[in-house]
């Protein structure tokens, strides 16, 4: 089988700090593999170091089959890789149609950026009623809709989220896990990193567990609900 | 005392091979970059020249060889500082420190000790000397061009002078206050001043504030020099104020002649001018034919002079001995340069040279105007 | 009346040029946080630039033009040689990096053309005056106020008109969040020294034609000026490095027209007491950046 991402052995520093210790973690194609653990167990690290901006100290990144270890963010774009990130990180200077312009600048013609863009605006109304407005005035389920709107400005294949629910009112969060669901089934795979364990295990279809940047358990969601590696994992930081 | 000479002496002679104990040897500071390389750098060509000239013929009245030991301070004062204590440590018995007083005097405060005559290259502000008095100047002080320019500025009619000076250095803050003191005790009025800073920005506001006096002054003296002078000339024409405009031999180089327009028939003081026929028309012609570079200011023979100062000096004193020289120096009336004659007697060893009043024309040349002692009588005293 | 008009016009006049090179340090350093002490010496090169041009006998016009481009062409070069380099480097090694640069291209300009300053003769009719209700204006400042304010009305356009304008803006904010998005960090660093260039350019031609010289220290004086500026409007805040610059230049023009001559020597501070002042009631400045929550 062929695998959207494939990590073996990964490993991330910053300076002395041992973030990521040689895990191993695969997403399948149009799957949703979750990452689960406490914070500072290394899941947004493995995120940076798939998208390219934190180069990996060894280990290997396949996308779709590719080697792309330590590859530039704009290959790994071209590779047909997204995110959206841990704090949304929208430009708030921007406006909501700039943020979505400038997502759609680096790959394809301005003629398909502008058609994804009046897709994206059905997909998510509230874009398209705000978008004249400053990014940085949204609320902050519109400014992860946003986020995730960016993301898929570039058409990506495999989708990194990093934590798309944090600090979201419970109607938004199922807002946005419903379009986790519609994605998937839309044929994106997912790299879903989330702190609502339960949540996540419920749209995945494999999980990995982090402690202390090293994987602590795997497998089949089923399997991991409930487990103690879970519960341990996130009491352990 | 006597046998750390001698043995200074030996160790020069092993190290450096070249020198011999009866070498006379002269530290020179010279800045080779920053505000005072554009009057240190023609300087020491001069003097350079002319001791070459003298070590060809046998030396200091064909009998001293006079050694040189110049060092660049960057016209940074404490680097200035230590490169005399380097100089001196190296057996320096003379130093000829860089154009402006305020290196000058913290040189003359290191040679002090040991009463090492100390002269600058072209530093004009009269103060500099009263460090003690192994300390000398070589070009006609500020006083005596401010005196002389101020009585060419009355010849020519003007009343009402505005002073430009800077509190940053006592070039630039004496230079226009001696000049105000002599054109008023030559009749005319100060009707307003402006104070810079050194390397300051903009000049629009001075101008602005000059534009609108009143009364309305017929010339503006300032000592300023490169690069404040042209961006002080530039914004001043650049109002479309054309009054007339005087100032210090700092004026004297290549780079205020070359700004064309703005410059043309600006006056200023000093030292000498090389009048056809004249032994400094002469030193003009030896140079370029030597270097291929044309002295094109003061400095340079000036630099010569000094050479010269120091042959009669240490003539008169038939010693080299650091004190004597000093004295003797001291004692000089009359003395023959190629730029002008000095007397250091009774004075406080800012020579009495002839001053001469240029004017800068259109096409950047300089135009003789005037040739004048400093008449002691309405010299303002420092 | 009058005096006061034609002061603020000085003031206007020496504060875009603050403002120009403010906010080339601003835009250079809100993308790859590097305070660049070199920025002074791009200015320099582009002063050399006219002289040399003028010295090969160029006509001004053709000479000015040739300075933006030297000072483009150098800031080009500069993020090539040395800072792409040192690229996510710490602010501080950045900082040391850029001094390096500064001190070698002082030393070449020093040496390679010279110590002293080099005149630059412009027409004489470049340095004229009009009237306005009897009030005279000089060419020089009314000029230098419009090319100013063309340049930031321009940059201002660009930068939120166009793609890269936004690519601009949005790296500023979040450079990294930026590359994620797959647009290549090169490009858009490039593109910041080359406005930063630019700026420093067309400040170097104004400057110039305003002083009549060129020195090693042409640039010094002047950036550092900036400096204070792009501090007082909030480090890297491009609009706060324009207000910044306009209010140093303002501060050191009216301090020198109006204080009294017993106070001048104090002018430089009195108008960094008035910088801190301000700093003290806003620490991050006049319009600080405004960065989103970042973890």
């Amino acid at each position: 089988m062929e695998t959207a991402l494939d990590i073996k052995a990964l490993e991330v520093r910053y300076g002395p700090v041992r973030a990521v210790r040689g895990i191993d973690l695969g997403v399948s194609k149009a799957g949703i593999t979750a990452l689960l653990g406490a914070n500072g167990a290394g899941k947004t690290s493995t995120v940076m170091a798939v998208a390219g901006v934190v180069p990996p100290l060894s280990g290997t990144v396949s996308i779709f089959g590719q080697d792309m270890t330590g590859a530039a963010p704009d290959a790994i774009v071209r590779a047909g890789v997204a995110i959206s990130p841990e704090g949304r990180r929208i430009f708030a200077s921007l406006t909501v149609e700039e943020n979505l312009i400038l997502a759609g600048s680096a790959t394809g013609s301005i003629e398909t950026a502008t058609e994804r863009r009046a897709a994206l605006m059905e997909r998510f109304p509230i874009l398209g009623e705000r978008r004249r407005q400053l990014a940085g005035l949204l609320s902050g389920g519109e400014q992860q809709m946003l986020a995730v709107a960016r993301a898929l400005m570039n058409e990506p294949r495999l989708l990194l989220m990093d934590e798309p629910s944090l600090g979201l009112a419970p109607q938004m969060v199922d807002t946005i896990f419903g379009i986790l669901e519609e994605l998937k089934s839309e044929g994106i795979s997912i790299l879903l990193v989330e702190q609502n364990a339960a949540l996540a295990l419920e749209v995945s279809d494999h999980a990995v567990v982090l402690a202390n940047g090293a994987v602590a358990a795997s497998g089949h969601p089923s399997d991991l609900a409930g487990d103690d590696v879970l519960k341990s994992a996130y009491l352990a930081a | 005392m006597k046998t750390k000479t001698i043995l200074m002496a030996t160790t020069i002679a092993a190290i450096g091979g070249t020198a011999f104990a009866e070498d006379y040897v002269i530290g020179v500071m010279s800045a080779q970059s920053g505000y005072l390389a554009p009057y240190d750098g023609p300087a020491y060509a001069g003097f350079k020249f002319c001791i070459d000239e003298m070590n060809a013929a046998g030396g200091l009245n064909g009998t001293t060889p006079v050694k040189l030991i110049v060092k660049d301070t960057r016209s940074d004062i404490a680097l200035g500082v230590q490169v005399v204590q380097e100089m001196l440590d190296d057996g320096a018995q003379f130093i000829v420190s860089s154009a402006d007083a305020d290196p000058t005097i913290a040189a003359a405060q290191i040679t002090a000790a040991d009463m090492i005559p100390t002269m600058t290259f072209a530093g004009t502000a009269p103060v500099l000397t009263q460090v003690g008095p192994h300390v000398f100047g070589s070009y006609p002080a500020d006083n005596q061009q401010a005196t002389v320019l101020a009585g060419y500025a009355r010849d020519q009619g003007f009343e009402r002078v505005w002073l430009v000076k800077s509190p940053d250095s006592a070039y630039t803050l004496g230079g226009p206050e001696y000049f105000g003191e002599a054109f008023s005790a030559l009749g005319g009025t100060v009707v307003g001043e402006s104070n810079f800073s050194l390397n300051q920005p903009d000049f629009s506001a001075i101008v602005t504030t000059i534009q609108n006096a009143d009364p309305a002054p017929d010339v503006i003296v300032t000592w300023a020099w490169e690069p404040d002078f042209p961006a002080f000339i530039r914004a001043l024409r650049g109002a479309g104020l054309d009054t007339q405009v005087m100032g210090g031999d700092a004026l004297d180089t290549p780079t205020v002649r070359g700004l064309g327009d703005v410059v043309a028939g600006v006056a200023h003081s000093s030292g000498g001018f090389p009048d056809e026929g004249s032994a400094y028309a002469d030193f003009v012609d030896r140079f370029t034919a030597a270097t291929g570079t044309a002295p094109d200011n003061n400095y340079y023979v000036n630099g010569c002079d000094i050479a010269h100062m120091i042959e009669q000096a240490v003539a008169a004193a038939g010693t080299t001995d650091p004190a004597a020289v000093s004295e003797a120096m001291a004692g000089i009336e009359n003395g023959q340069g190629i730029m002008s004659n000095f007397t250091f007697a009774e004075t406080d060893r800012m020579p009495l040279r002839d001053v001469v009043v240029v004017t800068i024309t259109a096409d950047g040349q300089k135009r003789f105007a005037k040739r004048e002692t400093a008449d002691p009588a309405i010299l303002p005293q420092p | 009346m009058d005096v006061l008009l034609q002061q603020l016009i000085n003031a206007l006049s020496l504060g875009g040029i603050y403002a120009m090179l403010a906010l080339g340090l601003a835009i250079v350093f809100s993308i790859v946080r590097l305070i660049n002490f070199a920025h002074g010496e791009i200015m320099t090169f582009g002063g050399y630039g006219i002289f040399l041009s003028m010295a090969f006998g160029l006509p001004p016009l053709a000479a000015l033009t040739v300075g933006i481009g030297a000072a483009l062409v150098m800031a080009l070069s500069m993020e090539r040689v040395a800072f792409r380099a040192m690229r996510g480097a710490d602010v501080v090694s950045l900082l040391i990096t850029s001094f390096a640069v500064s001190e070698i291209l002082k030393v070449l300009f020093q040496n390679g053309i010279s110590a002293r300053p080099v005149p630059i003769s412009f027409p004489s009719s470049w340095s004229g005056a009009y009237q306005i209700g009897g009030m005279t204006i000089g060419v020089a400042p009314t000029v230098s106020i419009l090319v100013t304010l063309i340049s930031l009305a321009t940059l201002t356009l660009v930068l939120r008109r166009t793609a890269t304008g936004m690519a601009m803006r949005a790296a500023a904010e979040d450079f990294e969040m930026l590359r994620m998005l797959g647009v290549k960090a090169d490009r858009v660093v490039a593109v910041s020294f080359a406005i930063s260039g630019l700026l420093a350019g067309v400040a170097a031609v104004i400057w110039t034609a305003q002083r009549g010289s060129v020195d090693p220290l042409m640039g010094f004086f002047p950036v550092l000026k900036a400096f204070i500026a792009t501090v007082l409007g909030g480090l890297g805040s491009l609009g706060g490095a324009v207000q910044g610059g306009f209010v140093v230049g303002a501060l050191e023009v009216l301090t020198q027209a109006f204080l009294p001559d017993s106070l001048a020597p104090y002018r430089d501070a009195i108008v960094l007491s008035a910088v801190i002042a301000v700093l003290l009631v806003r620490p991050d400045g006049l319009s600080p950046t405004k960065t989103g929550a970042r973890s």
